[in-house]
């Protein structure tokens, strides 16, 4: 074990004597992590909320559906309704398009907006009448999936069906019990008692606590995700791989320069010095996530209550990257070659596995295959804790995933290693 | 193994091996070695370019694993026993297998640790290590603001810091000047007799060999063509002298040859080598090229055809008794002798006589 500590101890002394490393480390992540934070919503405007835009069809245009809106943005102050709700600044991104349905449906799937809703003609006359009614409700989440924008509308609906409900209940009993001794006048006395009961059970349903989360937590200042909640883990995830990786790229200047071989003249068995080497660069890549989130915490970005789920996702992703420097060490020949296999594996596995962009945004398809990037299961532990509020069991999976494929990937490299 | 006293500490029996080229073909870089090393000596293997001494040297010190044949250090087998072989050893590479960025003692500390020490016995070995090298003043500098030279002395260091009984220095002397090279002779020599350290050297440099060597084994194309003593290996050409005879741009015939072999005693061998312009593809016939004379240092001109430099080679019994005869027939044979070396016999003449090539070529 002293061995293994020594040789890893000595690559990090040669690592941090190299000034170049700083660029690496530091200075190239956090810029990158700040423009790309910036481009994904930055500090999230005023006060750090982000915008949710909601395209909006109100082909009913009924008092009930008037209602219905007027509420739902009342229940989430983030929630931005367009066209209606459109301003100088161009808040909902039409760019002076006239919003259609094709255009709305081309929004929600290119994530410009969170969701669609069409209220159809009829739906206000309908849900009077105790009929069936039935709302349009597009978005890219999958099925049983539920974002702030669907737990908006679901919560404004169940108040305003409870409701309705408690009206009808209200003015069948009076009808039929004979309660009070009297009778409506006529279909107006009928209509303005149901509207009364109506307008006092949706006072009482307002007066119950909040049935939005998403709500509740905006209100919390400073407990909000923005830009910068997806580009640290994303772009510090990135760069882990990228550090870890040159380790690969490491071991072959060792060859060239004789240092690996002298060491194997040593009485040092072949594997511990492989094991200092990963060591390492294990320990390089928790630096990384260190520099990377170190600095989301400088600029206030909200990671969820979980730390010990975040540094499980942290440990996991970089011993995979490990993993993967060793069976690239096996693989590459030259400098040149270990470079560009570096590059295009991490220009490849990093966006692919939402680590520039959420992977929500991009087609069905491109989410299937993004999951065969490791950093995709990465960015999936940390999403689910810092926007999801997610624990330790959030993360399981995507950890049991990421050891599963490392257990694989360091059995294979071990089979390929070629000390001669 | 013992030899009538001596004590074998490596040991070397059948060591071959080949390795497979891309196209399929199969080389054979060593042929078979057998090899006795005796403690406390110098042994120096001596060969060419590509003989063999480097893969000889990796499979002794565990880099290469042996397609055959075995090899023991102190009796611990180098492929069974690695580890405890290996600690017996102390490896100088012919490359700078130091890291660049570190200092002196950065290196020294790190490597020590890889032989197993640690705390006071790590640094008491670093500084005497650096002592013995004579870089004390300079151990917290970066090992690449050092001078070749220095290099070289703390790629030698790193082998001594767990006192080895046995030190591989394979070309430790390639690539450095002249002041260097002396200080690495020096450091194998004070090795021997101060530490009383074996050493394996290998080198390509006669003059190192029959310097350094208690023996040496000669390798070419893989294989020991000879192996003993300097004197016993130079007995086997027959202790013959070497007389080279500058003659500059003049043209010597048979008939010279002919005479200084029948009327000069004890001379074996005459022979006449000469190098000629001759134009290169592509020059004219006519073609003129500015030459140094190598006999006198001069420039001149020359054309096509012309001798630029030419030498007679005498292989005589006893040379400089031969040398006024041979001086005699040359000025009745109106040939202009313009300078005249005595070489007696070397490792040169050795492998010459073996193998009919130069050890340079």
């Amino acid at each position: 074990m002293d061995k293994i500590l020594s040789v890893a101890r000595n690559d990090l002394q040669v690592t941090f004597r190299d000034r170049s490393v700083w660029l690496q480390l530091v200075i190239i992540p956090l810029v990158i992590i700040f423009f790309i934070g910036l481009a994904n919503g930055g500090f999230g405007g005023d006060g750090g909320s982000p915008h949710l835009l909601l395209d909006v069809f109100d082909q009913d245009g009924s008092a009930l559906s008037t209602e219905l809106l007027a509420n739902l943005k009342a229940a989430n102050p983030n929630l931005v309704l367009c066209p209606a709700d459109n301003d100088a600044d161009d808040v909902c991104r039409l760019d002076d398009a006239e919003l259609t349905d094709t255009l709305a449906q081309e929004r929600v799937t290119g994530g410009v907006t969170s969701a669609m809703l069409v209220i159809p003609a009829g739906f206000g006359e309908q849900a009077r009448a105790g009929q069936p009614a039935s709302l349009i409700y597009r978005s890219q989440n999958q099925i049983g999936e539920t974002g702030p924008v669907l737990q908006a509308l679901q919560a404004e609906v169940q108040r305003l069906g409870g409701a309705m409900i408690a009206a009808r209940v209200g003015v069948d009993v009076f009808e039929n019990s004979g309660l009070m001794g009297a009778s409506f006048a006529d279909e107006n006395d009928r209509a303005a008692f149901d509207r009364q009961l109506y307008e006092t059970a949706r006072a009482i349903w307002a007066e119950l606590p909040p049935a939005v989360t998403f709500n509740e937590s905006a209100a919390q200042e400073g407990r909000q995700p923005s830009g910068f909640s997806q580009s640290v883990p994303g772009i510090g995830t990135m760069y882990v791989m990228s550090t870890v990786l040159i380790g690969s790229l490491i071991l072959l200047q060792e060859r060239k320069q004789w240092t690996f071989q002298r060491i194997l003249t040593m009485p040092v068995a072949p594997g511990q010095i492989v094991a200092g080497k990963m060591l390492a660069r294990f320990v390089m890549g928790m630096i990384q996530y260190s520099v990377a989130f170190g600095f989301g915490l400088i600029l206030g970005v909200y990671f969820g209550d979980s730390p010990l789920a975040l540094l499980l996702v942290m440990v996991a992703f970089t011993l995979c990257s490990t993993a993967f420097a060793l069976l690239l060490a096996t693989i590459v020949k030259t400098e040149m070659q270990a470079a560009s296999m570096l590059n295009l594996v991490v220009l490849i596995a990093a966006p692919l596995g939402g680590a520039w962009w959420p992977l929500e945004i991009v087609p069905q398809w491109m989410q299937a295959v993004g999951q065969l990037s490791p950093v995709a299961w990465a960015m999936n532990g940390f999403r689910s804790v810092i926007f999801h509020g997610g624990g330790v069991e959030s993360v399981i999976p995507s950890v049991l995933v990421m050891l599963g494929v490392t257990a694989g990937v360091f059995l294979l490299a071990v089979s390929r290693l070629k000390y001669e | 193994m013992h030899n009538g006293h001596k004590h074998a500490l490596v040991e070397v029996r059948g060591l071959k091996k080949t390795f497979k080229r891309k196209d399929g073909t199969v080389v054979e870089a060593v042929k078979g070695i057998d090899l006795d090393i005796y403690r406390g000596e110098v042994f120096s293997l001596l060969g060419p370019n590509g003989a063999g001494k480097s893969t000889t040297i990796s499979m002794l010190s565990g880099l290469l694993t042996p397609t055959e044949g075995e090899a023991t250090i102190g009796g611990h087998s180098i492929t069974r026993q690695p580890l405890e072989a290996k600690k017996l050893l102390g490896v100088v590479p012919q490359e700078i297998a130091l890291y660049p960025t570190l200092s002196a003692r950065q290196n020294l500390e790190f490597f020590g640790r890889m032989y197993g020490l640690s705390g006071s016995e790590l640094s008491k070995s670093v500084d005497e290590v650096l002592d013995f090298i004579d870089l004390r003043d300079r151990h917290k500098d970066r090992i690449d603001t050092f001078s070749g030279g220095m290099k070289r002395r703390v790629n030698i260091g790193v082998g001594l810091l767990h006192k080895p009984q046995l030190v591989y220095m394979d070309e430790p002397t390639v690539g450095v000047d002249p002041q260097s090279r002396r200080r690495i002779l020096d450091t194998v020599i004070r090795l021997k007799e101060e530490r009383k350290m074996t050493v394996l050297y290998t080198t390509h440099l006669m003059e190192e060999s029959q310097e350094l060597s208690n023996r040496v084994g000669i390798i070419d194309y893989g294989q020991i063509i000879a192996l003993g003593t300097v004197g016993e290996l130079i007995q086997k050409v027959g202790e013959e002298d070497r007389l080279i005879f500058s003659v500059g741009e003049q043209q010597i015939s048979d008939a010279v040859l002919e005479r200084f072999r029948t009327e000069v005693p004890g001379i074996t061998k005459a022979t006449y080598a000469a190098s000629e312009f001759t134009p290169v593809a592509g020059m004219e016939e006519s073609a003129e090229l500015v030459v140094e004379k190598r006999s006198t240092g001069t420039m001149r001109v020359a054309r096509s055809g012309q001798v630029l430099d030419g030498e007679i080679t005498v292989h005589a019994k006893r040379g400089r008794k031969a040398l006024p005869e041979l001086l005699r027939v040359a000025d009745e044979m109106g040939v202009d002798i313009l300078s005249v070396e005595v070489r007696e016999p070397d490792l040169e003449a050795v492998f010459l006589h073996l193998t009919g090539r130069a050890l340079r070529e």
